[in-house]
């Protein structure tokens, strides 16, 4: 019992975001089931229609007098045939939209408790196969309702029916009939979930596994080829795709089980009801076009059940995508707003961070020790290191990305969780190495940074950073970026990025490598430009090495080292 | 096996399934046997159950004389649970095997190739077909080319066999008959567009939400985060909304479908109620019986069963070649000629170039006609401006590019290969290095980590070389992986070493520590042709040689 508690409390989230559309759901289910209806109406009046002119036909080669109403029947019968057409149109038509509908709530939904998490949880994250298994995990969970929700709805509602309708004629036989199809029902159900439970939870990982493995075998053709492990590697590669198909085997043998269930089910009861009907014929307790309707009714009963097994085999699949997207809701480390924010002055702040220390989960070494450095208003201020020196963590402290384990950031004196996340991230500017630019407009890109921005607005800063001609060539405004920006070179790329940072006016600015890519003289006249802007604000440049950086036009006199996330050393200015 | 290259003509998607699906022939066609036989311990089914009620209804037969009927019933029920059980494990079977052989004749034409000729092919993009698109040619081999089958001898049983019973009725189903390939036509139509439709745009609107999460840092820094919650929500209803409007149509063809297997079972009993009642006299409805009629209703369904299964797994066959299409793509990237220039052994000197040189399609020559001979334990630095050919000489001594003139030769055995992204694979620290010495004892590891200057974090680590590293490298820095790529160098019994801007972005303390233990290696007696731009590397070699656009400039002994 508590093992399907759990089941429960893992899916109850899920369920809970399907409530949300509970109407479309009951229509949906009330489409299927007058799809099944109409397909057990068909066939067992069609048999009872037969049996009736069959024997009423007798009579009449007999001499015997008799008569049947064959008008209203028949009219049942392509009531019947039209309905279940329909039906069945206008159910699918009705479920696709209701699971797009479905897919829209989930995947806003997860977008907003991703948007919530810090930079740590998203940088683990960050790799593209990790999205691809949230894609994957999204879409599992979206096919939850139309697979494991409404056909045993169906399928229970059906037997109800079609053990009521057996039941009025012959009460025996309608409660062998519910007895049988309600077993089967659990065995179709229940037991075929438990019996792919275990694989179907572990078949995720295992493909996880080969994909990875895969993409090491291609990454690293060069060395294993070299050093001769390329058999060994591959022989690893073939151990993953064994354990993975052992279980994709597994889970196909069981439900091909649960498939054949489903006939030998429907038979043995469609046998057990054809003999009571017919011991009760023989005693004239039953008439023979009914006894007839019983065993088509059943045969009908085939279409709503088939659908049960395979996606039961594979309830666990569903369990662990849901498994792990709730864990990613969950996950620690997700910043929170206080409750009341300080308020934050509109003039430029000082930037403290006082002897933080951060560590990465699974990083085996500290990524910050005790490191403090103040940027005072208006200094501007460049801090060294070679990558994975700890800069870039910097940076996403004081925006708030992530919360030090140990020490305190501190704007104006403040420290950060005591304001809201909103208002530091008005507060400090920054641009990340990576500069993630969206697949849309060069507009929508740049208005990222400042929502009202007018055209002319996002041309001056377009000039600033040199891009205007560029873009006047292209499509102006509305060139398309591409993804990730791969329409831009990287040059290009970076720069859009710092005119969108330019064009939110921060007070205080934190540029991460923000000349990399670009040629000496291009990065000495933005350095001009941006030394203009900076007036009045505060500026933290990061990069990798003093030689080659306009530091001197940019107004940067005094800089820093910081090495392996530790000691923070001021280097001499050179004025 | 595909010996690659060796086809004359290009491969085709189409052909290369029917390749794959030509090798497991025989468990194919099982699957279409057992499924045959299911279909005919239906039809077998269907008579007892018209029997039972006929001897009944018309013949006045005790119930309890019909046990044997029973009896045989359930038989035919077994048999036939049997035979539904083989169908799917048999398809499942052939399926595993195929996408096991295809993934093998993958893999086998990437090694093939190596890492340089697969060029601008995303590396993480291959793995993931690897995985992938193997994994979506399942239902084309599993379900969708057995019941391809059957959806033509099911039907066409049925018909005989209700010929025989009436051959009128048996007229209405066949007038179904040439709808058939109109049917199936239909469906084929319907699938596939929806299919071509439903592809591009599902994968439009996955782009759109994929990268709305790789932005995520930047919508939140801009305080946009809450915003784009709702865009993405935004856009998947768009995405509906186009998607409803082709779904109605591609829906209605399957509709169709549904629509004459109803509108045939309707007819039929209508027919053989009123044949029944004596009001038609033509043809052989005069001897329509109870048995008749009814078995001629019950196999109606049966009839259109085959043809609605298949046009369930229809997407099965589009997805297929979707995924074949792309594939095969891949097999048909040329792989080097066999007999190259490039020859491993048959020299003294380490490596020897003779007037080699190399061309890449649309860049022209990028490297030589080149020059060069390396004695064994020679330590030779190349520099020069980025694009001068550094990398494609290495790549040329190491075998991953061809010359296309004269002759490469270097001395047989390992190669430690060694750039700016060393390989790190899902395991422990132990298991990386032994990429290099798979039969290295755990003290010579040890002590290749302490070479490489991993000594001090190894002593930290509770589990010592046991210590898992996550996917990727995760935990490593960007320093701590450079080392553990040199450790694999000391590890190996490799005597030629190439590297490729080994220092590059490294911070200047795991520099001085790389360039050190370089000068230990070629004291070790070790070849090492290094690219660089390092000048403590330039320094410590025994010769520089200085390329540009290709060509030696100049050479600096030291």
């Amino acid at each position: 019992m508590s093992r399907v508690a759990t089941l429960y409390r893992e899916l109850r989230p899920w369920l809970r975001l399907l409530g949300r559309r509970r109407g479309r759901l009951a229509l949906g289910a009330l489409l299927m089931a007058i799809t099944a209806f109409a397909g057990i109406g068909l066939l067992a009046l069609s048999g009872w229609f037969i049996t009736a002119t069959a024997l009423t036909g007798m009579l009449l080669a007999a001499g015997v007098s008799a008569s049947l109403d064959v008008y209203v029947p028949g009219g049942g019968i392509r009531f019947f045939a039209l309905t279940r057409t329909v039906a069945r149109y206008l159910e699918r038509l009705y479920n696709h939209d209701t699971v797009l509908r479905l897919l829209a709530d989930l995947r806003g939904g997860m977008f907003r408790v991703l948007s919530g998490l810090d930079g740590q949880a998203l940088s683990r994250r960050r790799a593209s196969e990790w999205l691809n298994r949230l894609t994957a995990d999204i879409d599992t969970l979206d096919s939850l309702y139309l697979r494991l929700l409404a056909p045993p709805l169906v399928a229970l509602v059906a037997i109800a029916a079609v053990s009521l309708l057996i039941g009025i004629f012959l009460p025996a036989a309608g409660a062998v009939a519910a007895l049988l199809l309600l077993s089967l029902w659990g065995l179709l159900t229940i037991g075929q979930a438990r019996l792919g439970m275990a694989a179907s939870q572990r078949r995720v990982a295992s493909l996880e596994r080969l994909r990875s493995g895969s993409i090491e075998h291609v990454q690293g053709l060069a060395e294993l080829s070299g050093y001769g492990s390329l058999a060994a590697h591959r022989e690893a590669l073939g151990q993953h795709e064994r354990r993975l198909y052992d279980d994709q085997r597994l889970l196909g043998r069981r439900a091909a089980v649960g498939n054949a269930l489903v006939g030998v089910g429907i038979g043995v009861t469609l046998l057990a009801v054809l003999w009571l009907a017919s011991l009760a014929y023989a005693r004239g307790a039953l008439s023979g076009p009914l006894l007839v309707m019983m065993p088509l009714a059943l045969l009908a009963m085939g279409e709503t059940l088939a659908l049960l097994p395979s996606a039961f085999t594979q309830l666990g699949a569903t369990r662990a995508a849901a498994r792990r997207l709730n864990a990613l809701g969950a996950a620690q480390g997700a910043i929170r707003d206080p409750l009341q924010p300080a308020a934050l002055e509109s003039t430029t702040p000082s930037l403290e961070f006082d002897a933080v220390s951060l560590r990465y989960p699974g990083a085996l070494t500290a990524a910050l020790d005790d490191v403090s450095l103040r940027l005072e208003p208006g200094q501007r201020l460049a801090l060294l290191g070679a990558s994975g020196a700890g800069k870039s963590s910097l940076a996403q402290l004081a925006t708030r990305l992530l919360d030090p384990q140990q020490g305190q950031v501190r704007l104006a004196d403040v420290a950060l969780p005591t304001l809201s996340i909103e208002s530091v991230r008005g507060c400090v500017g920054l641009l990340t190495q990576q500069g993630e630019l969206l697949d849309d407009s060069l507009a929508a890109n740049l208005r990222l940074g400042a929502s009202q921005a007018s055209d002319s607005q996002l041309w001056q800063v377009l000039a600033l950073v040199e891009l205007d001609g560029w873009a006047q060539q292209a499509q102006g405004l509305e060139t398309r970026v591409g993804e990730g920006g791969r329409q831009l070179s990287g040059g290009q790329a970076r720069r859009l990025c710092l005119a969108r940072l330019l064009l939110a006016e921060p007070r205080i600015v934190i540029l991460d490598e923000p000349f990399a890519g670009l040629d000496a003289a291009l990065a000495e006249r933005l350095a001009v430009r941006l030394s203009d802007w900076l007036v009045g604000r505060s500026l933290l440049m990061l990069c990798h090495q003093r030689e080659g950086q306009p530091l001197a036009a940019l107004g940067v006199h005094d800089s820093y080292l910081l090495s392996n996330g530790r000691a923070i050393e001021k280097r001499d200015g050179e004025r | 096996m595909a010996q690659g290259g060796a086809s004359p003509e290009t491969l085709t998607p189409r052909r290369w399934l029917q390749r794959l699906a030509a090798q497991q022939r025989r468990l194919i066609g099982l699957s279409v046997g057992a499924g045959l036989a299911v279909g005919l311990a239906t039809i077998v089914q269907m008579a007892l159950l018209a029997g039972w009620i006929s001897a009944l209804l018309v013949h006045g037969v005790a119930p309890q004389e019909l046990l044997w009927w029973g009896l045989a019933l359930v038989l035919v029920l077994a048999l036939r649970a049997g035979a539904q059980w083989a169908q799917e494990v048999t398809g499942l079977e052939a399926s595993l095997r195929i996408r096991q052989a295809a993934r093998a004749e993958l893999v086998t034409h990437i090694e093939a190739l190596g890492p340089v000729r697969l060029g601008g092919l995303h590396s993480a993009a291959i793995g993931g077909q690897l995985v992938e698109q193997v994994e979506a040619l399942d239902g084309y081999f599993a379900r969708f080319l057995p019941q391809l089958r059957l959806a033509v001898a099911i039907p066409a049983i049925i018909a005989a066999l209700v010929v025989w019973l009436d051959w009128l009725a048996a007229l209405f189903l066949l007038l179904a008959a040439p709808m058939i390939p109109v049917f199936m036509a239909l469906v084929g139509i319907g699938a596939e567009r929806l299919n071509r439709r439903q592809f591009a745009a599902v994968s439009r609107l996955a782009g759109h939400f994929l990268d709305r999460v790789r932005g995520i840092t930047t919508l939140q820094l801009f305080n946009r985060a809450e915003q784009a919650s709702d865009e993405v929500h935004a856009a998947a209803d768009h995405y509906r909304r186009l998607s409803m409007r082709t779904l109605r149509l591609a829906f209605l063809s399957s509709a169709v479908l549904e629509f004459f297997a109803a509108v045939a079972i309707a007819v039929l009993a209508i027919y053989i109620g009123f044949g029944l009642l004596g009001y038609i006299n033509y043809g052989p409805s005069p001897q329509l019986t109870l048995f008749s009629g009814l078995l001629i209703l019950l196999l109606a369904p049966e009839f259109f069963q085959p043809l609605r299964t298949l046009s369930q797994h229809y997407h099965d066959r589009a997805a297929a070649l979707g995924a074949a299409d792309a594939l095969v793509n891949l097999l048909n990237t040329p792989l080097p000629e066999a007999g190259s220039v490039n020859r491993v052994g048959e020299t003294p000197a380490a490596v020897s170039l003779q007037q080699a040189g190399v061309s890449f399609l649309g860049r022209g020559r990028v490297l030589g006609p080149l020059d060069l001979e390396i004695a064994p334990g020679e330590c030779v630095a190349l520099v020069g401006p980025s694009g001068a050919g550094k990398s494609t000489l290495l790549q040329l001594i190491a075998g991953f590019v061809d010359s296309d003139s004269g002759e490469v030769t270097r001395a047989a055995g390992e190669i430690a290969w060694m750039d700016q992204r060393p390989l790190l694979i899902h395991g422990s620290l132990a298991d990386n290095l032994r990429l290099a010495a798979p039969a290295a004892s755990d003290d010579e590891i040890q002590l290749a980590l302490q070479r490489a200057g991993l000594g001090e974090l190894l002593s930290a680590l509770p589990a010592g070389i046991d210590t898992a590293l996550g996917e990727r490298g995760v935990g490593l820095s960007g320093g701590q992986a450079q080392r553990l790529a040199l450790a694999r160098v000391f590890l190996s019994r490799a005597q030629l070493l190439l590297l490729d801007e080994p220092t590059a972005s490294l911070d200047e303390e795991t520099e001085a520590f790389v360039v050190e233990a370089l000068q230990a290696l070629t004291e070790e007696g070790r070849t090492l042709v290094v690219a660089t731009h390092h000048p403590a590397l330039m320094a410590m070699a025994d010769r520089v040689i200085r390329l540009e656009q290709g060509r030696r400039v100049d050479e600096v002994g030291s």
